[in-house]
């Protein structure tokens, strides 16, 4: 189909459609064989689309997969949004946004590969920029849970540092379904720097009955 | 080929990794550089590929080693943890290059590189597992504690080494050590190890 043909007919949904196509193409691509090796033409086979859709989106792949990491930030932000409202105790809070942000990872694992793993690794600094920056964004939030409000940067690094330990672990071995189960964990490891170990645990029973009531 | 030329050869390999990037980086390169000739190349490896990934397990395994020896003499877990710490920040500021080739580089290359980096980080679980009977919340610590405390170490150290900063590394074994320590003993006491190892370092 040609690019004319597109935009003339009008039809944004096919478009997007395209796009959203070769985002997780480039996802699955990453995944299964690493950023460095995957080129714009595995992406497009993959995909289904011609290589003039990808040139209406992206200027290359770099910028393609910069794309589809960013698309997964958003819907991160806006999943842990959503959740955080959910109640307005600190604490139960930060227990909704841990099982939605990992039920997240478990429905997109290429683009959570993308995020955790590719991004972080891959040799691209625009990448790796994009998930230093997403990485503060979350550091942020959980500087907000110490006593004075300002808890220092290296502990909230080294916390959030614990649970993406446990995520990369499971999204490298194949098992991002998992994730959710190992909600207990992911809470105990962001809040205990800040509110001390008996209410860090006292949380994580809370977190696996959360999880025990969603299976 | 002798071992002190082999392991001379692997060092190379990383070094071409980490200074061309996976695409450039060149065997022959890395032979040169460690006077090995080609017959004798071959004779050991089936190219860039698979000398990439002895080097890697060759030089992780001094790596876990080296940081692991010091875990082992009869001192309180804390202290032992502290000590093994300490080794291995003075060997990755002491080496950026090749920490760099073991944190970022070749685990980069592709998902059966970066797998073999998550089997590093997992080697150093069975080092945390007594912190788990120090804790004296053993039963109640969630599962992956140990794992946790390990990865909360790799996040500051890769951000350092990443960043051209591994030499600072061993100044900042007291908040790195309070990293691992928190999830076994949470934050009081482990400011109280943290306050301890500031004094002895």
């Amino acid at each position: 189909m040609s690019v004319l043909g597109l935009l003339t007919t009008g039809s944004d949904v096919l478009t997007v459609s395209d796009r959203d196509r070769i985002l997780q193409a480039m996802a699955d691509c990453c995944a299964r064989s690493g950023y460095p090796e995957t080129t714009v033409k595995d992406v497009l086979e993959r995909a289904g689309v011609e290589r003039e859709s990808f040139t209406i989106h992206f200027s290359g792949k770099e910028d393609c997969a910069l794309a589809a990491l960013n698309k997964m930030v958003s819907e991160s932000l806006a999943r842990l949004s959503m959740a955080s409202s959910k109640s307005e105790e600190a604490l139960e809070r930060r227990k909704f946004e841990g099982q939605a942000f990992l039920e997240l990872l478990a429905s997109r694992p290429s683009f959570a590969n993308l995020a955790f793993i590719e991004s972080r690794q891959c040799g691209s600094k625009r990448m790796h920029d994009a998930y230093e920056s997403a990485a503060r964004v979350l550091a942020l939030m959980m500087e907000r849970l110490g006593a004075d409000g300002s808890g220092p940067s290296a502990d909230s690094r080294a916390a959030l540092g614990a649970a993406e330990a446990v995520i990369r672990r499971e999204l490298a071995t194949g098992r991002a379904a998992r994730l959710p189960e190992l909600l207990p964990d992911f809470v105990y490891a962001v809040l205990v720097p800040f509110v001390g170990q008996r209410e860090a645990l006292r949380q994580a029973r809370l977190a696996a009955r959360m999880a025990a009531e969603e299976e | 080929m002798d071992a002190q030329r082999r392991d001379c050869l692997l060092r190379a390999m990383l070094k071409e990794l980490v200074g061309k990037g996976y695409g450039d980086a060149s065997a022959e390169a890395a032979r040169e550089a460690a006077g090995v000739s080609a017959a004798e190349f071959e004779a050991e490896f089936s190219g860039k590929d698979d000398c990439l990934f002895v080097a890697y397990d060759r030089i992780t395994e001094n790596v876990v080693r080296r940081a692991s020896a010091e875990c082992d003499q009869a001192e309180p877990w804390p202290e032992r943890v502290r000590l093994g710490l300490e080794r291995l920040l003075w060997a990755v500021a002491e080496h950026p290059e090749m920490a760099q080739a073991l944190t970022r580089s070749f685990p980069g290359i592709r998902p059966a590189a970066y797998e073999r980096y998550v089997a590093l980080l997992s080697r150093f679980v069975p080092f945390m597992r007594e912190g788990r009977e120090y804790s004296g919340v053993e039963e109640e610590l969630p599962g992956e504690v140990e794992l946790l405390a390990v990865g909360a170490a790799e996040a500051i150290i890769f951000s350092e080494v990443d960043a051209g900063r591994a030499e600072r590394l061993p100044q900042m074994l007291p908040e790195i050590l309070f990293s691992v320590l928190v999830p076994f003993m949470g934050p009081d006491r482990a400011a109280d190890e943290m306050r301890s190892a500031a004094i002895s370092s």
